[in-house]
């Protein structure tokens, strides 16, 4: 036992070191993914700089091969991705503005009501010259063209999103906040962005997935004598169709579908299962999203050391430096600030008023004949519209119901469905198209189907998510009382799910009228393939740089959404939220 | 009984006095009860001092405070020192303020309220310096805040104004736990953040420290009802909040989070989240993130109701350890609560506030040792006097002054109950024999004041049932209704309303002059707009929409938005009751 003894201690004392290091050089190992990330991102800004400041080329021409799929793929990802960051840092403000503005807000979430109706896609000439007039020389102006205009697709629920955040917290909350004298960089780091977190990621992905959809769109286009092409995904895809090349359309499909996953798996699980943390809950959810990105990430020392030395002291400064100059505030720094307000105000407003009075002299240049086109093509779409939305909600009904109450049958279905949905219906349009022409079928048709393409999820997910609320109780009188199927859907199924039919029909509705615009006009092989409708309007006075009848109809369609809206959707809203909500 | 009638009517008052004396005292109290006011002080004026001291227990106190008053300042010594002490001592608890202050200043110092009255178990009370157990008003030294003639009011978009709070006057002073008592939406919680300085008054103003509250910065914390936590913040980093706030370097205010969270008993949960905690670790959160600024005054805005039972009693308790040992450098606790218990036993001082607008009712001290006992029969008396004041009729506050205030007689306002709780309770009334003292129906219910009291209030306005002095009392009515089946409930109901509630007169004649016998609900929302803030607008309709479908008398129609006329139930039989609207 004695002579032991001293074998042990060494043992022990052996023990200690190699006990810490394969821990050390494994935690190594977990952070080389990491290191790498930060490489790949250094060198990407290095070529966007460069390309970024190149000289203008209007006129790129697309590489159909596979190998040019990377380049093409890290553009298009990049305006998707700067948009976004415009868009969260609007949202912020405007939020922020329309939240506690009293005044400004009455003006602003309706103008935000509008603004949201407005189809986007007629906004693309007109930014896409003001952006090549602001740099007439460097790439850069069409750049940020093409991202302004995935701006304006992204932005509106996202804003309205940290608006009605804002406006939900608690009040005594906020009056913690108040009584404890917050600075307003405390208040809004640890209280307004925490709260609107969720939100905001939610709407983030929503928003995301639209912009690929406008992306599509708005990398390749004809404005007037000029064909616009940007280096991307989009205008590899069109450019593909365009000559009949199925391989490359796929290619170009693949490419874009991996991206998405890639997406979904590298940023957007991660974040959702961060922003678990924000949830405004009393207890904990038993089952938590999870990443094993995140857990990546939350185990790196490297991003740990980082974050001790960087950012951690420096948000303790900007913490400390805001409580410093909260205690000395004064009122005269607000009167100052409230005059710098009015005067933007009133400068905004002079500049409203000045941009109406020049719409309305390009509008008077319109002729009795197109006047005529508005109105029948107004009514075409509205048809096609309503068309486009029956036929998604006849498919989508019984197929959602089944899937939402058969859990096994969900299992498979959900993330198939997840992966059809994420593909942007504008990518899909021109294989959808060629397929069409193929049957011998015209676009009149094949814009019905196309608006169905580009809307029908809404619907459908909608309905899968209030299929799987019915309460089972209900469900078990309903085979306690031996219903016949008929009788059961009219009896618990259809007013169960109505609430969750309604949300979806009202997002699909919006944007079938974006949809139209590209579904009723396209170009392929060479060829115009065009329909009667107001989207055909729009993109036709697009491509003849024809502006008076661009803004006109561009008008009659923000109309038509907003009285829409406005006569059916909010009541049926407002009947969905009072007499068939389950609880 | 009529021996002293006929005596007095003839103004034979030596007579009368001694017919007293040689009845039981019990016989005596309900004799000269029975005679009319002006009569009772002339005699009680005349009989000698021990009688005088012996019946005037069995008065309610404010009759005692004028009887006392007929007689001259050292007999009202005199019989005051006779009474028996659990009389004397309800008494002077029982009068609000001026009155007692008043008596105070005519006996002089005969009048020491606690020692007498112990309990003979009740341990020594701690000899705290803050906690000094002498006559209530005994100034403890300048008070902290100061409010006077603080007003809140609101004015409706049609430019009529609704008062909140009506003018008062309140002194927050060091050494002492303020409970402020009343009905939910009284306006109690509206009170706390003007002395809190989170909301300004409309008229009036209050002092910190002898200073406009607008001016300084007041050292407060508040520990709220839901304890308005940041739940993506960790224990550590929520109680350091309100240091971060007033810009304490890091090290510093890890510290003193830690020291307060150590306070509060939740070390060792620093890097917890909120939301991994119970309730009540929660709250001691709230406390933390509260004493960490060391707040001259900790407010506090119900913050045991929303937790269990148990949980509030044991943080009550620890809270009151911590006070009494000097552990948190608080000079004074103003605590808001429905709770009339939770009231008795933590405060040295209770306010009770009225309804409509806030004004106070009561405000006296509770001179009770602690720890107190809460079956001790000072507790329940102090707890029953309360539940008294709180069900007083409200004309017994100054009539002229809400007169002058508001230009329209206030309209009658419907209690938010539910008729099958109003049933329920005529019927449990019935089973006790037709009267109940309201603490023992609340035990009985285990309800809370608050949910209690708008079901009597129910009853008492359609004419079931009667308050009187704390007892609700069932009428002839009621008693009918208790025992009625349910659809000839609803007709009696139907017929009550009809016959007492006003804003049912005018819906039910209204949809029967009408030739579709159908009425858009704006116009009645446009009625009752003039008199109430909008969220108890909707309310009020909620309670008249229910009780008018529950009797029978109209529905409402959500997709055209308007009430409907029901055909007038003929034959009581269960078949033909109305049906409510899906």
């Amino acid at each position: 036992m004695r002579a032991q003894l001293p074998f042990a201690r060494v043992a022990r004392s052996f023990h200690v070191p190699w006990g810490v290091l394969p821990r050390s050089s494994r935690s190594f190992l977990q952070d080389l993914p990491i290191f790498a990330a930060g490489l790949a991102l250094f060198y990407s800004m290095l070529t966007l700089a460069r390309y970024w400041s190149g000289p203008l080329a209007t006129q790129v021409e697309i590489d159909l091969s596979p190998h040019a799929l990377p380049v093409y793929a890290f553009y298009s990802v990049l305006r998707i991705t700067v948009a976004y960051f415009l868009s969260l840092i609007f949202t912020l403000v405007y939020g922020y503005i329309a939240a506690y503005n009293p005044r400004a807000e009455r003006l602003m979430i309706p103008l935000l009501d509008i603004l949201q109706s407005i189809p986007v896609l007629s906004f693309l000439p007109a930014v896409m010259l003001a952006m090549v007039g602001l740099f007439p020389k460097r790439q850069l102006g069409l750049e940020l063209g093409a991202i302004l205009l995935i701006f304006t697709g992204q932005v509106w629920n996202m804003a309205f999103s940290f608006y009605s955040s804002l406006k939900n917290i608690p009040e005594e909350m906020r009056e913690a906040a108040r009584l404890y004298r917050f600075s307003w960089w405390q208040r809004f780091t640890q209280m307004e962005l925490p709260f609107s977190a969720i939100g905001l990621v939610w709407n983030s992905m929503m928003s995301v997935a639209g912009g690929w959809f406008f992306l599509t769109a708005c990398e390749m286009f004809v404005l007037g004598k000029r064909d616009f092409r940007l280096p991307g995904l989009g205008s590899y895809i069109q450019t593909a169709a365009g000559a009949g090349n199925t391989r490359a359309i796929i290619w170009g499909l693949a490419a874009m579908l991996a991206i998405i996953v890639l997406t979904d798996q590298l940023v957007w699980r991660p974040v959702i299962a961060w922003a678990q943390k924000f949830k405004f809950e009393n207890v904990e959810a038993a089952e938590a999203p999870r990443s094993p990105i995140l857990n990546l990430v939350r185990r790196s020392r490297a991003l740990a050391f980082l974050s001790r030395k960087s950012i951690a002291p420096l948000r303790e400064a900007l913490d400390l430096h805001f409580a410093r100059s909260n205690q000395g505030a004064n009122t005269e720094v607000r009167t100052t600030r409230k005059w710098f307000l009015r005067f933007i105000a009133l400068a905004l407003a002079a500049g409203i008023i000045y941009e109406i009075f020049r719409s309305a002299v390009l509008l008077t240049g319109l002729t009795h004949h197109d006047v005529n086109r508005l109105l029948t093509g107004g009514g075409a779409t509205f048809l096609r519209v309503v068309a486009s939305l029956a036929i998604g909600a006849i498919w989508t009904i019984p197929v959602g119901v089944a899937i939402g109450t058969h859990p096994r049958l969900a299992h498979v279905a959900q993330p198939l469905a997840q992966i059809a949905a994420s593909l942007p219906a504008t990518a899909l349009f021109p294989v959808v198209l060629l397929g069409l022409m193929a049957m011998g079928a015209g676009i009149g048709v094949g814009s019905i189907l196309l608006i169905v393409l580009a809307t029908q999820w809404y619907v459908l997910f909608n309905v899968i998510a209030g299929a799987s609320a019915l309460p089972t109780d209900l469900k078990e009188v309903c085979s306690v009382f031996h219903l016949s199927k008929f009788e059961r859907w009219r009896k618990l199924i259809l007013p169960g799910i109505f609430p969750y039919l309604i949300t979806g029909l009202i997002t699909a509705s919006g944007n079938a009228w974006n949809a139209s615009i590209i579904a009723e006009y396209f170009h392929l092989k060479g060829d115009i393939l065009s329909t009667n409708g107001l989207g055909a309007v729009i993109s036709q006075a697009t491509d003849d740089g024809n502006f008076q009848l661009l803004l006109a109809a561009t008008i009659v369609m923000a109309a038509f959404v907003v009285t829409i809206n406005r006569l059916l959707w909010r009541r049926l809203y407002g009947l969905a939220a009072t007499r068939f909500r389950l609880d | 009984m009529s021996t002293l009638r006929k005596l007095a009517n003839r103004e034979q008052w030596t007579e009368a006095a001694l017919l007293l004396r040689n009845v039981s005292l019990a016989t005596a109290a309900q004799w000269l009860g029975g005679l009319p006011d002006e009569q009772q002080q002339k005699l009680f004026r005349l009989l000698p001092p021990d009688l005088a001291a012996g019946l005037l227990g069995s008065f309610p106190y404010y009759h005692q405070y004028i009887l006392l008053h007929t007689r001259p300042p050292n007999e009202i010594r005199e019989i005051v020192d006779q009474m028996p002490s659990a009389d004397r001592m309800h008494l002077l608890d029982a009068l609000p303020e001026e009155a007692w202050q008043r008596l105070a200043e005519e006996i002089g110092e005969a009048i020491q309220k606690p020692p007498v009255d112990l309990p003979k178990k009740a341990p020594p009370v701690t000899p705290v310096a803050r906690k000094p157990v002498v006559p209530a008003e005994a100034p403890t030294g300048e008070p902290i805040i100061e409010a006077r003639a603080i007003e809140k009011s609101f004015v409706q978009p049609d430019g009529e104004r609704i008062q909140i709070v009506a003018p008062l006057d309140l002194r927050i002073c060091p050494g002492t736990i303020i409970a402020l008592l009343g009905a939910s939406g009284c306006g109690k919680s509206t009170l706390l953040r003007i002395l809190s300085g989170l909301a300004q008054p409309t008229a009036g103003e209050v002092l910190w420290n002898g200073q406009p509250l607008s001016q300084a910065l007041p050292n407060v914390a508040i520990v709220f009802q839901s304890f308005a936590l940041f739940p993506w913040l960790t224990v550590l980093e929520n109680v350091e909040a309100p240091l971060l706030a007033r810009a304490v370097g890091a090290d510093a205010r890890r510290q003193q989070a830690l020291s307060a969270i150590t306070t509060v008993g939740l070390k060792g949960f620093e890097s917890a989240y909120p939301k991994e905690l119970s309730g009540g670790m929660r709250q001691r959160v709230g406390f933390a993130r509260a004493l960490v600024v060391q707040p001259e005054v900790l407010f506090m805005d119900e913050p045991f109701s929303a937790l269990d039972v148990l949980t509030a009693e044991n943080l009550r308790g620890e809270l009151l350890e911590l006070w009494q040992n000097r552990k948190i450098d608080t000079k004074a606790i103003f605590i808001v609560t429905h709770n009339i218990e939770e009231a008795v036993a933590l405060a040295d001082r209770v306010i009770v506030l009225s309804r409509n607008p806030a004004r106070i009712r009561a405000d006296f001290h509770v001179a009770l040792p602690q720890p107190r006992d809460h079956k001790s029969p000072q507790f329940v008396l102090y707890v029953d006097f309360i539940y008294k004041v709180m069900t007083k009729p409200e004309e017994q506050v100054a009539e002229s002054e809400l007169q002058k205030l508001q230009p329209k007689p206030p309209r009658q306002m419907l209690p938010h109950a539910r008729p099958g709780g109003i049933a329920g309770l005529l019927e449990m009334l019935a089973d006790a024999g037709g009267e109940e003292d309201l603490y023992h129906l609340a035990e009985r219910l285990h309800m809370e004041v608050d949910d209690l009291l708008p079901i009597i209030e129910g009853a008492v306005v359609l004419g079931f049932a009667r308050l009187e002095e704390g007892d609700a009392r069932l009428t002839p009515m009621g008693k009918q209704v208790a025992e009625a089946d349910i659809a000839r409930r609803k007709l009696l109901f139907r017929d009550a309303a009809l016959t007492h509630i006003q804003l049912f007169q005018q819906i039910v004649n209204t949809l029967e002059t009408k030739s579709d016998h159908t009425i858009p609900i704006e116009l009645f929302r446009d009625i009752l707009d003039e008199h109430f803030p909008d969220n108890e607008v909707q309310r009020q309709l909620e309670t008249a929409l229910d009780w008018g479908r529950y009797s029978g008398m109209f529905s409402y129609d959500p997709e055209s938005e308007r009430l409907v006329l029901m055909a007038e139930p003929v034959a009581a039989t269960p078949q033909n009751s109305p049906a409510t609207t899906s």
